[in-house]
């Protein structure tokens, strides 16, 4: 398995693991972060914190991509609120408008009927759900700090996360 | 789903997913998720769900051609370090090596300090070592058992790259009308920084700042916390 190899100390597997989410990784943080070079930056440190890390994977607890978006993610925060100009740190609130962009989404990173079905679940989300999980995700805004920004009561966004992230997930993941 | 609400934190799984909670209640959930098979399982259907919309919101941008070869090279040839295998060789010899430290007497003990590296090959997989290779990004540092300390009493403490620092502690349940109490000790200075009355594994999130060179210790106190420690500390090591 792609992981253990990674586990075990072997290089190539960490770049078996790139060819096939390099792209969507990249693309994720080129999102989140001001620049190409950021992204790049992130995206390698992100690689090797899967390096070191590769060993805690449990596969019981999500897909391989799952695991690696998370930890992209996750660093892309940490660089934000580490190494980001004052002005990089907040992701502007257009950024973090929308959970997910028009225009077709590159073959290579998910193909054309799983886009379809990804599409069509958050476009069911009412509006006010969908902004609270997009401020959350690309925003890296707490529930708090959202509820503060968007003068909504804290109560009221958590349900909105709730009850948005539920409706994904019924929408998205087929067994239960 | 007939999973007891009170007792699993069923309804902050879909904020944890999102990198939503605030500090205190994600380290909760995290300790939680360490022991449960059940969240885990609902957690990883959220982090699916919202990772599919991730990768469909992603930006459509071109990675640098060499990106790859460097993330290759910068690993060849080197080796995924293990270095958190707390059951390891390893650590039993950092374990070993006592430093003395000057201390009021109440906390005057010889501390052993081990750093840590996160993330981690566990051959010894169980709850509390896996709660720290959990740790996403941040340091580790062992809190030493203690003379009075109850068997197979241990503990760390994590200092997150961002957020409170904040103690993983497997301990037996304080007596009646007891608690653990976590300090930060700063020179000679105890600083109180957070009661629990669990038992099990659990955190207590410190509520005073960790610096370079303090010490953190975990002391059995009234089920209220003391102003300044009462009794020998059980855990403690230092940054
Ligand atoms: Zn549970």
């Amino acid at each position: 398995m792609l992981v253990e190899r990674i586990a075990g100390g072997d290089a190539e597997a960490l770049g078996d693991l790139y060819d096939r989410y390099g792209r969507v990784a990249f693309g994720m943080l080129y999102r989140m972060l001001p620049g190409p070079e950021a992204a790049e930056e992130v995206a390698q440190d992100a690689f090797h914190a899967v390096w070191r890390r590769a060993s805690s994977y449990r596969p019981e607890r999500g897909a391989v991509r799952t695991w690696l978006l998370a930890i992209c993610r996750n660093a892309a925060i940490d660089w934000r609120r580490t190494r980001g100009k004052r002005s990089e740190r907040e992701v502007s609130i257009d950024t973090a408008a929308d959970l997910i962009a028009d225009g077709r989404v590159d073959e290579r990173v998910v193909d054309a009927l799983r886009e379809e079905r990804v599409r069509k679940a958050v476009s069911e989300l009412p509006a006010e759900q969908r902004d609270v999980l997009s401020l959350a995700f690309w925003g890296g805004y707490s529930q708090t700090e959202i509820a503060a920004r968007t003068n909504t009561p804290l109560g009221t966004v958590k349900s909105r996360v709730r009850l948005g992230m539920t409706k994904l997930r019924e929408r998205l993941v087929d067994e239960r | 789903m007939s999973i007891d609400r009170t007792r699993h934190p069923l309804e902050d799984l879909p904020a944890y997913a999102l990198g939503a909670l605030e500090e205190a209640e994600r380290a909760f959930v995290e300790a939680h998720l360490e022991t449960c098979d059940e969240c885990a399982r609902e957690l990883a259907q959220f982090e699916q769900a919202l990772y599919e919309a991730a990768a469909v919101g992603a930006a459509r941008a071109d990675p640098p051609r060499d990106l790859r070869a460097r993330i290759v090279l910068r690993h060849r040839g080197t080796r995924a370090r293990r270095e958190s295998d707390w059951g390891g060789a390893r650590a039993r010899a950092w374990l070993a090596r006592p430093v003395p430290l000057a201390l009021p007497l109440a906390l005057a003990v010889f501390l052993v300090v081990s750093f840590v590296a996160v993330g981690t090959a566990r051959r010894e997989a169980d709850a509390y070592a896996r709660a720290l290779a959990g740790v996403a990004d941040g340091r580790v540092v062992a809190l030493a058992a203690q003379k009075d300390a109850p068997p197979d009493a241990r503990g760390a403490l994590v200092i997150p790259r961002s957020g409170d620092p904040y103690v993983v502690l497997e301990l037996s349940s304080p007596p009646t009308g007891k608690a653990w109490e976590a300090w930060v000790i700063k020179g000679q200075h105890p600083t109180a920084a957070g009661v629990s009355g669990s038992g099990g594994l659990f955190t207590i999130v410190l509520s005073a700042p960790v610096g370079a060179g303090d010490v953190v210790a975990v002391t059995l106190e009234p089920a209220a916390g003391s102003r300044a420690p009462t009794s020998d500390p059980i855990l403690a090591g230092g940054t």
